[in-house]
């Protein structure tokens, strides 16, 4: 589990991360989202032992963030991969991930193996012996993605992992962290790409030095936007409007066309009530759904009323 | 703190530094010109103008007829005589042998002095041994178990090339550490090396010591073509092998390894002000001023290079090093690399 409590990073008068309170479950991805210098990258590298907190405490697994035998045992339960890969261009991929597979303990006879294992699922380890700095930029991303899960870290921290990847590496590497999901890994990551943190996250935070937000992408969605349920009809009349308005379910109903948009707090309760109260009007009902409000609407709304 | 940890840091960097061509090219090139360019544009000239072995006694074939021994001697001319305890004034000697005496305007030719004093003397074609001797002109003569002018000039011109020598690990640190820190900065690899479960003292000695190795190496494996040319050059003109010796000893195997981390660690306080390499490497250079200042203080023979003022000089430089050492560790500190770092 990843707990914060207060956290608080100054960099001389400027705040870059303000009493920040978090608390992620193992086994859960939970998405940081927040505009440039909201202190996302901040807030990684106290959790990952890099930098200290001016106050608050952070845990990883319940060991605190600011003790010193506890930071070199979180350092190596955690995987990171920072912004920008990083990787040493004139050594081969496999001796950058044996470097690191032997500075995070990976035993030698479990080293090969699981170098193999991770480029072999990448797609990557026909090109092991090549030198990273012939790479392109997405395979130089996985490189670096395997380089953070080469000792099987309990918690892996991503900062921005598709960034600047072509669409069909961005998919090879979404297609990865579902799988890392799936495996029950604790994922912690900070993404500009709210597509990705719509597909991957169980949880959002929105940080701009504050923790706006914090909650799953759709409990986000409804928090701000409530729940619409949308009634497509052959036709609308002012019966039928009325028989839905009356309604002691329904908050407020709105006409789109020959849509009728309709908020409610439990649309599964409230639905059935209003199909019958409109065909008893005569309508035509085509079909219904749910309106759905995307991460980046609540993202704009949360930013730009912070 | 674990060595291996320090040892796989290290060997990343040394595999790194291996497909560098400009750190080849430097750790191949500076050896090349201390150990053989230097002795032999630096030696060569000057004991070509040197007569071979000038400290082997004359072969004077003395054989004294008789022995005066505790008397004065004045205003006379004397051959093949042995004077002992003597007082010799005004006197001419031609192939005698003086010992313990007190000679005063003596002319002597082909003759052996020995523990004596002499003043106003005139002296050619004589083996001279452990005299004190004042306003006295010589030719020809062989002052036996002391260093002829020449032959002191060729030991301090050899002094000096061993700091010449103890640049050769001052300087390539600079040229490595520049890409060993800066390099990391630049490449943006710090952030996920200072991820791993190391300490910062770890890496710091590991990234050390990546510069230390093959620094060292080259310098000590350089050494044994160096002292091969010096002896051969220097040798005949002195009639003894000038190296190896004690002082070179200390400077090669104690003194340039304190150097060689003094680099390192002075340079790890210059990349973490500068995100360039030629700048590192610029100001990283500095590091040889103090021994520049060394160099010539011994070179005007201001300062002799004997064991206590090499211990000295030691000494110095390693309390330089543990100095250099605490500040390079305050800065290399995880905090400080991606905070303050440039």
């Amino acid at each position: 589990m990843i707990e914060t409590i207060d956290l608080t990073r100054r960099f001389g008068e400027i705040v870059a991360v303000d009493s920040l309170n978090l608390r992620i479950d193992d086994g859960r991805v939970f998405g940081f989202l927040g505009p440039n210098g909201a202190g996302k990258t901040t807030t990684v590298r106290m959790l990952c032992c890099l930098i200290n907190s001016t106050s608050g405490t952070a845990y990883i697994n319940g060991m605190d963030t600011r003790d010193e035998p506890s930071r070199l045992k979180i350092r190596g339960m955690i995987g990171l991969l920072p912004e920008t890969p990083g990787l040493y261009e004139s050594l081969s991929a496999y001796r950058n991930l044996e470097f690191y597979a032997k500075l995070y303990g990976v035993p030698e006879g479990r080293r090969h193996q699981r170098i193999k294992e991770l480029l072999t699922t990448l797609g990557v380890w026909d090109r092991r012996e090549d030198a990273v700095g012939k790479f392109s930029k997405g395979m130089r991303q996985k490189i670096a993605i395997v380089r953070a899960l080469v000792h099987e870290p309990e918690f892996l921290f991503l900062d921005e992992p598709t960034s600047g990847l072509d669409p069909q590496a961005a998919m090879t590497v979404r297609n990865y962290l579902l799988d890392l999901k799936k495996e029950g890994r604790t994922i912690f990551l900070n993404t500009h790409n709210l597509a990705d943190a719509e597909k991957l996250c169980d949880t959002i935070g929105v940080l701009k030095s504050r923790l706006l937000d914090i909650g799953s992408p759709e409990g986000l969605a409804r928090k701000f936007y409530g729940r619409t349920t949308v009634i497509h009809l052959t036709r609308v009349t002012d019966g039928m409007l009325n028989a839905v308005s009356s309604l002691p379910a329904v908050q407020e109903v709105r006409v789109v066309g020959n849509r009728m948009l309709v908020d409610m707090e439990d649309p599964e309760a409230g639905n059935p009530g209003i199909v019958s109260a409109l065909v008893s009007q005569g309508a035509e009902v085509e079909f219904v759904n749910e309106l759905k409000h995307g991460l980046e609407d609540v993202y704009l709304k949360l930013i730009e009323g912070s | 703190m674990r060595f291996d940890k320090i040892w796989t840091v290290a060997r990343k960097d040394i595999s790194e530094f291996r497909t560098n061509r400009y750190i080849m090219f430097s750790l191949a090139l500076m050896p090349l010109i201390m150990a053989i360019i230097l002795p032999v544009a630096y030696l060569l000239p000057i004991t070509t103008f040197m007569p071979d072995s000038p400290s082997t006694p004359l072969d004077l074939d003395l054989d004294p007829t008789s022995t005066i021994e505790g008397e004065a001697i004045i205003n006379r001319t004397v051959n093949n005589t042995r004077f002992v305890d003597c007082e010799l004034q005004g006197v001419v000697l031609n192939r005698c042998v003086v010992e313990a005496s007190n000679l005063t305007t003596v002319a002597m030719t082909s003759s052996f002095m020995g523990n004596s004093t002499g003043e106003g003397m005139v002296i050619h074609h004589c083996n001279l041994l452990n005299n004190s001797l004042s306003n006295v002109a010589v030719s020809d003569s062989v002052r036996i178990g002391e260093e002829s002018e020449e032959e002191a000039l060729l030991i301090i011109f050899i002094d000096a090339l061993l700091l010449f020598y103890v640049l050769v690990p001052a300087i390539l640190p600079t040229v490595i550490a520049s890409y060993s820190f800066v390099g990391e900065k630049t490449n943006k690899s710090l952030e996920p090396l200072l991820a791993t479960p190391t300490t910062d003292m770890e890496l710091l000695l590991g990234k050390g010591l990546s510069i230390f190795v093959p620094t060292m190496a080259v310098t000590w494996i350089s050494l044994i073509p160096f002292v091969i040319l010096v002896d051969l050059i220097a040798g005949p003109v002195l009639g003894y092998l000038p190296l190896p010796n004690l002082i070179w000893a200390l400077g090669v195997f104690v003194l340039a390894p304190l150097f060689c981390l003094m680099a390192i660690f002075a340079n790890v306080i210059v990349s973490s002000r500068v995100n360039d390499v030629r700048a590192s490497q610029q100001i990283g250079s500095l590091i040889v001023l103090p021994l520049v200042v060394v160099f010539i203080v011994i070179l005007l023979g201001l300062v002799t290079l004997n064991v206590l003022n090499m211990a000295l000089f030691i000494g110095v430089i390693a309390f330089a090093v543990i100095g250099l050492l605490y500040v390079a560790s305050k800065i290399f500190k995880r905090e400080e690399i991606l905070i303050r770092w440039k």
